[in-house]
């Protein structure tokens, strides 16, 4: 987990909202290949481009580029226990794929055909079809692939086994039509002889000193002409590589679509990025018959990922802002998702429902100067936990500040002198209290002493709120976490 | 707003803790939106009902044939369940007041959405 973790932090922080994605990192096969060639890029130390190239030999396996917004990105709980779930041949075929290097048009072709055949077959919403089909897919390419005859590769493209990993996504039927469309053109464009390609770099660390990106692409292009009588095209090609080099691995991959997957279709005005929101409300829980709240949901992106996602749900969202509600109620609309959501004008620390009415909460709690946030996050935390049913789960998206603040006080746990007594982290009730923006812990400590000795009898917000996981996200160019918590006991509030 | 909403919706008037439920419903504009109907869905749904606050709702907006209560083995019952989905999701207050019925404030109802904002004095907190 912290593997994946940290590899997700890491590529994540790389890969920054980017251009081209191509997902399916919902697709758990590649999920699982992805962390074992993550590993393997660990070994790899590299001083020169070179030497990287020929040293990478079968290690490198050249993954399509992930988009690192893609929606299970994030899903590490997800990830984690469907893993559990999966038992996949993985192992075998991933030992296949690596060992084996393909021609890269014939691997190519091969996977937008397969990629083509997959979009109609998609059941978006089933991960385990996925899988299934994934996988299925990937034997299929597998074989092909073993039957292709090996390729004479020059050492300086040794690597460029764009092997790809078959990639189902996770996208809209339509927008499975319009992608369809794409990769058709994509493919009657291919033609062993007449593909145009171009080759995208970026550099960091080692190699990024020795070589410049414009380097590495011309390095690589040029082979790639020599090898297979390929032309570049800058402008616009049929083929695009992209091709990443650090200090951690070396990944080239070929991207399966144009329009980055983190353009929900069916979203028209984005707040918060989707693939967050998805992420968030796959970590809730979400279930049948289940009464989502989110009581800041400002356009309404976490309830509309989610609603996609878990038709059968009761949703609503409240924000005290007019704007932010008829974006909500447009967005709702544009994406045919009315019925299934309510909008409500209320406050977050004035929640007009009845105690422990709400099974979840997702929340994105706004971080940023303009929202004065100091002293109602005690209450927003209060009035969410008051609302939510025992047992029901709450996940939070919160600002570093927020978080390393509510960290310091899981950690700290000295209990205080309430007369209210609560089993919990009475620190955080006073970790809470200082300018939320600068929790840091000199602070917090500080003022926790200070609040001691005053003897403040009301509860932690977080009387019966567990933490239960917790993962670092990147934004682009903040970071933020998603935490969750579950509801232990009744409050008593 | 949607009758299961307003099912759960209560007032937050300083003092009037859970006498603030159910809000009385007076709409100006009503409109019938057909809803996909997910017997699945509202059979869930039906266990969380207030059922009082609902025929309440539903008698201010003339609503017929609704249900009392849950029948026997509802689940099963697709009658009883359109029913209810018709009364729960089809039905949507566009224009209207919330009153609670402790202290007498309005929320208004406007494009569908309940204002349920207080001001400062009226907050309990």
């Amino acid at each position: 987990m912290r593997e994946v973790r940290a590899r997700l932090a890491a590529t994540q922080i790389e890969y920054i909202s980017g251009k081209v994605f191509f997902t399916t990192c919902s697709d758990l096969n590649t999920l699982k290949k992805l962390k074992s060639a993550e590993r393997l890029f660990l070994l790899i130390k590299k001083q020169f481009p070179l030497t990287v190239f020929s040293a990478s030999k079968g290690k490198i396996s050249i993954i399509s580029k992930i988009d690192m917004h893609s929606k299970s990105a994030y899903v590490e709980g997800k990830i984690f226990k469907e893993l559990q779930k999966l038992i996949n041949d993985d192992p075998g075929s991933w030992l296949n794929a690596i060992s084996l290097w393909k021609s890269l048009l014939e691997l190519d072709a091969k996977n937008e055909k397969l990629s083509q055949e997959s979009s109609p077959p998609l059941k978006r919403k089933v991960e385990e079809n996925e899988i299934i089909v994934a996988k299925k897919l990937k034997t299929e390419q597998m074989q092909e692939l073993q039957e292709n005859r090996e390729c004479q590769l020059e050492k300086q493209t040794g690597e460029e086994t764009l092997e790809q990993e078959d990639f189902i996504t996770k996208r809209e039927d339509f927008q499975e039509e319009e992608f369809q469309n794409d990769v058709e053109k994509a493919i009657v464009g291919h033609n062993q002889k007449d593909l145009t390609f171009r080759v995208s770099c970026r550099c960091s660390g080692a190699v990024g000193k020795t070589f410049t990106a414009q380097e590495v692409g011309r390095i690589i292009g040029i082979a790639l002409m020599k090898q297979f009588g390929w032309k570049a095209d800058l402008r616009n090609p049929n083929l695009e590589i992209f091709i990443h080099l650090n200090d951690i691995y070396s990944v080239v991959g070929i991207p399966v679509f144009r329009v980055p997957l983190a353009n929900r279709a069916y979203i028209q005005t984005a707040g918060l990025r989707s693939t967050i929101a998805w992420a968030m409300a796959s970590l809730a829980e979400i279930q049948a018959g289940a009464l989502v709240l989110d009581p800041m949901c400002g356009l309404g992106t976490i309830l509309l990922e989610a609603a996609k996602e878990w038709p059968d749900v009761y949703y609503v969202g409240a924000d005290v802002s007019d704007s932010q509600l008829l974006g909500a109620h447009d967005n709702l609309k544009a994406a045919g998702l009315k019925d299934k959501i309510e909008l409500l004008k209320a406050s977050v620390i004035e929640l007009p429902l009845p105690s422990e009415s709400v099974d979840i909460i997702i929340s994105d709690i706004p971080f940023g100067k303009k929202f004065k946030l100091e002293k109602d996050i005690k209450s927003i935390l209060q009035e969410m936990e008051r609302v939510l049913r025992v047992d029901g789960a709450i996940v939070l998206l919160l600002s570093e500040d927020h978080h390393r603040c509510l960290q310091d006080c899981e950690e700290s746990g000295i209990p205080l002198n309430s007369k209210s007594s609560h089993i919990d982290e009475p620190g955080m009730k006073k970790c809470l209290n200082p300018e939320g923006e600068n929790g840091i812990s000199e602070t917090a400590s500080s003022s926790f002493q200070a609040s001691n000795q005053e003897g403040l009898d009301r509860t932690s917000p977080f009387g019966s709120l567990v933490p239960v996981e917790c993962y670092k996200v990147s934004l682009g160019k903040t970071d933020a976490f998603i935490s969750k918590y579950r509801k232990s006991h009744s409050s008593g509030l | 707003m949607k009758l299961l909403t307003h099912n759960l919706l209560t007032s937050h008037v300083r003092g009037v803790g859970p006498r603030g439920f159910p809000l009385r419903l007076q709409a100006t504009e009503v409109r019938i939106n057909p809803v996909e109907f997910n017997p699945e869905f509202v059979a869930r749904m039906i266990p969380k009902v207030e059922w009082a606050a609902l025929l309440e709702a539903a008698d201010t907006l003339h609503l017929v044939e609704v249900p009392k209560g849950p029948t026997e083995g509802y689940e099963r019952d697709e009658q009883f369940l359109r029913k209810m989905h018709h009364v729960l999701l089809e039905v949507d207050v566009l224009e209207g007041t919330l009153q609670c019925p402790e202290s007498g404030r309005l929320f208004p109802i406007s494009r569908g959405i309940p204002n349920m904002l207080l001001n400062d004095e009226e907050t309990e907190t």
